[in-house]
């Protein structure tokens, strides 16, 4: 599902981000990241949605070479990948249903279609009663889940969450990362990034250690 | 696709209510903006249509021999009539012209009662085609009428020519160069505006980076919104100055460009009006257009 081929990232002569990365993520796998701040965790996933360029070294994702690929194809990309972040990222000025609606209006789903899914979405992540809420009315741990539903409008194969309890107290943290693991028990493969090694130990799947841009350790 | 091509003016018109205060000052700002140049055209227009009515009235007098006979007097205003510099010809009678200086000196009248004789000669009030009336061509006209038989003395305020043909020449050059600055400094507090207002909307471009819409997608509602910023500023522009121009007019008791009733173009003719909107439409989208790129280096 996602493969990584001698990938490095370099900055500059100082800072190298990732430095001779490999791995290999099967497909319905959930597989965490771990590591301290500044250990390349969202480096990482920013070369696997392409927000950045590798300095070298190939990736694929679901067979497409990312690296190769032209700007235009980028948004496509995304679209076949689900992004979750730290801070959320939701549309302040818009409700819960109109932010996952709005994934389905850039793909240009037709609208019964689209309140099906946001519907069916919500019932997911427990929030069809909140659906007509602003996010920052919501609580952090609501409004991570606001965002996963985003993430999952377009049925990805890959979800990538960056960080998605950095914000939440331990009792939200685990909600989240529960819900990530009924998500990959539905057949998505799941990434998380995480400097939580308790959360990542008690998931109990697989986990690669990532210290200053280096893939050091693996379990199991 | 056409579901997609009705969705763009929807959202440019919802972002635009969305951003309240935000775009609403985008509007005031382009608005007034449209505003100084919008004054600044009508000084020009006002000064160019009283260039225009002075030259329509401008008359050059031909004064006459007092001995000047029936027949000297028809052949002086064929002659007159055949110059191609010539639009009209009025004759004016001696005791005309006396009734005519009487009517000026309203309530001054006891000034001629010690006249006596009529001392006004009889004239020919000559009406001036508009590319006749340079101080060089009104030289050559005079130099000419002066040689004809019957001809006593020519007069057309030879200093006054001369000071208004320079003012207006000042007007042209002053009115390109602040016109240029204006029309510049404009573009820039326009274009810098709609910068802010889209710079405030950074978070929900990245966020429609990040969930995979393409660049075409985020830009478009952006731009139509531009347009209509642009073009809501340059009415508004327009409806402050015609109301302004309402108000002063009267007061002022001038030509009103605004009506076109001059050869000149008037303010609210539909090709300015037209022009005005259309400005303040590319400048919107110019702006937005701009502003929207920097967010969308993927």
């Amino acid at each position: 599902m996602i493969q990584m081929y001698h990938v490095y990232k370099t900055y500059s002569k100082d800072l190298e981000a990732l430095v001779d990365v490999n791995l290999h993520i099967r497909k319905g796998e959930c597989v965490f990241l771990a590591g301290p701040s500044g250990a390349g965790k969202s480096t990482l996933l920013r070369l696997i949605f392409r927000d950045e360029l590798p300095t070298s070294g190939q990736i694929l994702v679901n067979g497409r070479n990312v690296v190769r690929i032209k700007s235009r194809a980028i948004p496509h990309l995304r679209r076949t990948l689900g992004i979750v972040f730290q801070d959320f990222k939701l549309l302040r000025d818009r409700t819960v249903e109109q932010n996952l609606a709005l994934v389905a209006r850039i793909v240009g789903m037709p609208t019964p279609d689209a309140r099906r899914r946001v519907a069916q979405l919500l019932k997911l992540v427990g929030l069809s009663h909140k659906a007509k809420i602003i996010p920052y009315k919501l609580s952090g741990g609501e409004q991570q889940r606001v965002a996963i539903a985003r993430a999952l409008m377009n049925d990805p194969a890959v979800l990538l969450a960056d960080e998605p309890t950095g914000n939440l107290d331990p009792e939200l943290a685990a909600d989240v990362i529960r819900l990530l693991l009924d998500i990959n028990a539905a057949g998505t493969t799941v990434l998380v990034a995480t400097h939580d090694l308790k959360l990542a130990e008690e998931a109990g799947r697989r986990t690669i250690f990532l210290k200053k841009g280096r893939i050091v350790e693996e379990w199991p | 696709m056409v579901a997609k091509l009705r969705r763009i003016p929807a959202d440019a018109i919802m972002n635009l209510v969305r951003s309240g205060w935000g775009g609403l000052s985008s509007i005031i700002t382009i608005g007034v903006s449209f505003v100084i140049i919008g004054i600044f055209l009508l000084v020009i227009l006002q000064m160019n249509a009283l260039v225009a009515e002075w030259k329509e009235q401008f008359q050059l007098s031909v004064f006459l021999e007092d001995k000047i006979s029936h027949t000297q007097l028809e052949i002086l205003e064929e002659r007159i009539r055949n110059e191609s510099a010539v639009k009209s010809v009025t004759f004016i009678t001696r005791e005309q012209a006396l009734a005519n200086f009487r009517r000026e000196l309203k309530g001054q009248e006891s000034l001629l009662e010690g006249l006596g004789s009529n001392p006004l000669p009889a004239s020919f009030q000559l009406k001036i085609r508009e590319g006749y009336q340079s101080p060089a061509a009104l030289d050559r006209l005079s130099a000419f009428l002066s040689r004809l038989e019957g001809v006593e003395d020519i007069q057309y305020g030879q200093e006054w020519i001369e000071r208004i043909s320079h003012a207006a020449r000042i007007v042209k050059l002053l009115g390109l160069i602040i016109g240029s600055v204006l029309t510049l400094g404009s573009a820039l507090i326009i274009s810098n505006t709609i910068r802010l207002a889209v710079y405030a909307r950074a978070a929900e471009i990245e966020i429609m980076r990040l969930v995979g819409a393409t660049k075409a997608y985020i830009r478009a509602p952006f731009l139509v919104e531009g347009v209509l910023q642009g073009a809501l500023g340059a009415l508004l522009a327009l409806g402050l100055l015609f109301g302004a121009y309402r108000l002063v007019a009267p007061a002022l008791d001038l030509a009103s460009p605004l009506l076109a009733t001059t050869s000149d173009r008037g303010l609210l003719e539909l090709s300015m009006v037209a022009a005005m909107v259309t400005g303040g439409a590319a400048i919107g989208a110019l702006g937005s257009s701009l502003a929207v790129s920097r967010f969308l280096k993927m």
